[in-house]
């Protein structure tokens, strides 16, 4: 008997049989998700739950004494100059970032598409960036960016763009650039490593067909390879988002969130104020949040992935 | 003739392209090696030198004898291979039920598995903090171990799932009957024909323990447990940092993962492009 026919099958008192039935007969298998399910109950579902129950009180990190404050939190936010400051800052930051990411992704895949010479090579050496400590690569842009000794001052100087060297993370306006470029180098690896993979499963014919055409080169990219690499774009540009909107070592590392806040993301500011300033429950409020955005991408890159009502 | 010059002018943009691009994404790692040659007095001068004067391993000697840098990479080791064993644990048993069986909930663990790929553990740090010191796992590896393979859980049982699928259930059924147990079936006959999958598991596992800094500088405040990600940020000080330790500090974390990369590259790969590119 099929699963759906076992589960259309009606009457109340049989359902409860059908499924201990069920159970019984995939006893095995159950057993085997189990660790699995449970671990990850306690370790991220627990938290969740908490992180919503927190929210609703003040709870600071040093106390053990709760007091319920309802909603308060979120009325504090929402009446918060900082909150919508965030959003702006976390806004600017994503679509920068994941811009950045897909463009020299993209620049770098088509480069590597073609019949080239020791592509191994130069996968391998672009792949790096993705795969060292964020924190590591955060000092690395720190050093140089540095006002005194960095290397970008040096060139600047020499190129003449600049008279005297500047502070980039030192300044209010512009210190969020000098950390998003960081973060795009981070980033740029998995896009270039995506794009390839989508770039190589497209049939060769297509592009013969169109030489004969004679169509350009430009024209070849824009109405096949981009049609063609959509929906790879598309999934590789919303897990993008999802990563750099919770991108939290790089900016830790290089500014803390500052000067005067102004690199301060969201996820940034829940560690501000839950972890770092000890008031765990208006940190579990900027938590909630932060679940809800996530969510919403989660619920599209679902909907994407699943598209087609594929089999799992 | 002209379609071969054309050929030949258009491979040599295309190279030429790859090399300025390829320059781009080194200059930092150039920068990292460069700086932890130069002497003391150099490297704290301006402008900036891009080639060291006069080359010295003086940065090395100074790392390995006035910081805890082998300690960082001891602890960064404990840290990744426990996490690796964890996940693993519990991946390959989760990933292999659901290849090989039909049950009702499937489709919705293997989902929500999906979820939790999404929640970020920045977001859950604080519901994480206060699960951390219930259970009284402060400042123990455990505090880092446990919360990584949380996070590395998902991409592992779909990882396995995917692979472990495509074994030939005839295989094992034969293998039944030779008297094999169900465990010997998955050790010696299912595990071996999915290396591919397991090698891109393990060296995903390793690097997200290896690089992340947020659980460790949450969870332990023990220096003596630090690894290296918080072992460098450690050295960044607040009015004054010692660029010239720090980043060579810097090279010596990164070392081992280039030897990973030299030699699993195809395997990364594959595991990153896994999820976004469906054939």
């Amino acid at each position: 008997m099929s699963l759906a026919e076992e589960r259309t099958r009606t009457g109340d008192d049989s359902r409860l049989a059908q499924s201990a039935a069920h159970i019984k007969r995939n006893r095995r298998a159950y057993l085997l998700i189990a660790p699995a399910a449970v671990f990850l109950v306690a370790v991220v579902g627990y938290p969740i739950l908490e992180t919503f129950r927190l929210s609703l009180y003040r709870s600071p990190a040093d106390s053990t004494i709760e007091t319920f404050v309802g909603l308060q939190h979120y009325v504090d936010i929402f009446n918060s100059d900082i909150f919508y400051r965030l959003l702006w800052q976390t806004g600017r930051w994503v679509a920068v970032g994941v811009a950045g990411k897909t463009l020299l992704g993209l620049l770098i895949a088509v480069h590597l598409k073609g019949d080239i010479r020791g592509r191994k090579f130069f996968r391998t050496a672009f792949l790096i960036p993705w795969g060292i400590p964020y924190a590591i690569s955060a000092v690395v842009f720190r050093w140089i960016e540095h006002p005194q000794f960095g290397y970008l001052n040096a060139i600047l100087l020499k190129l003449g763009v600049i008279e005297q060297g500047i502070g980039i993370l030192g300044s209010p306006d512009i210190a969020w650039l000098g950390v998003v470029v960081a973060d795009i180098w981070i980033g740029t690896p998995f896009m270039a490593i995506i794009f390839l993979a989508g770039l190589q499963s497209i049939p060769q014919d297509l592009y013969e067909a169109a030489a004969i055409d004679g169509a350009e080169r430009w024209h070849q990219f824009r109405y096949i390879t981009l049609p063609q690499l959509k929906s790879v774009i598309l999934m590789a540009t919303l897990l993008s988002t999802i990563w750099t909107f919770v991108s939290f070592d790089v900016i830790w590392t290089m500014t803390g969130g500052g000067p005067i806040s102004t690199t301060a993301t969201l996820v940034i500011h829940i560690y501000q104020v839950g972890l770092q300033n000890g008031n765990l429950g208006l940190g579990a409020a900027y938590s909630v949040i932060g679940f809800l955005l996530l969510l919403l991408f989660a619920v599209v890159y679902l909907r994407v992935y699943t598209r087609g009502g594929e089999e799992l | 003739m002209a379609g071969h010059d054309e050929g030949g002018l258009r491979r040599v943009r295309v190279y030429g392209m790859l090399i300025a691009l390829l320059g781009i994404m080194m200059f930092p790692f150039y920068v990292m090696f460069s700086s932890t040659f130069k002497p003391e007095s150099e490297i704290f001068s301006a402008p900036a030198t891009l080639v060291p004067s006069q080359p010295s391993l003086g940065a090395y000697v100074d790392v390995w004898t006035q910081t805890d840098v082998l300690l960082w990479i001891a602890n960064s080791f404990v840290i990744s291979l426990g996490t690796v064993v964890l996940t693993l644990l519990l991946a390959i048993p989760a990933a292999y039920s659901c290849a090989r069986n039909d049950f009702v909930g499937k489709r919705t663990f293997l989902l929500a598995v999906l979820v939790v790929q999404m929640f970020a553990p920045v977001v859950l740090i604080v519901g994480l903090f206060d699960v951390i010191s219930r259970l009284g796992l402060f400042n123990t590896y455990l505090a880092v171990i446990v919360p990584a393979a949380a996070f590395t859980l998902p991409f592992n049982i779909w990882m396995l799932y995917g692979y472990f699928k495509t074994v030939p259930v005839e295989l094992e059924e034969s293998a039944r009957i030779d008297g094999a147990s169900q465990l010997q079936v998955l050790t010696k006959i299912v595990l071996p024909l999915t290396k591919p999958a397991l090698v891109a598991s393990i060296t995903y596992t390793f690097l997200y323990a290896w690089n992340r800094l947020l659980f460790v500088l949450t969870f332990l405040t023990d220096s003596g447990k630090y690894n290296i990600p918080r072992g460098v940020f450690s050295m960044v000080g607040a009015l004054q940092t010692d660029w010239r330790m720090m980043l060579t500090v810097s090279v010596i974390g990164i070392i081992p993962l280039l030897v990973l990369f030299a030699f699993l590259e195809q395997y990364i790969v594959a595991g990153m492009t896994a999820g976004a590119v469906k054939e």
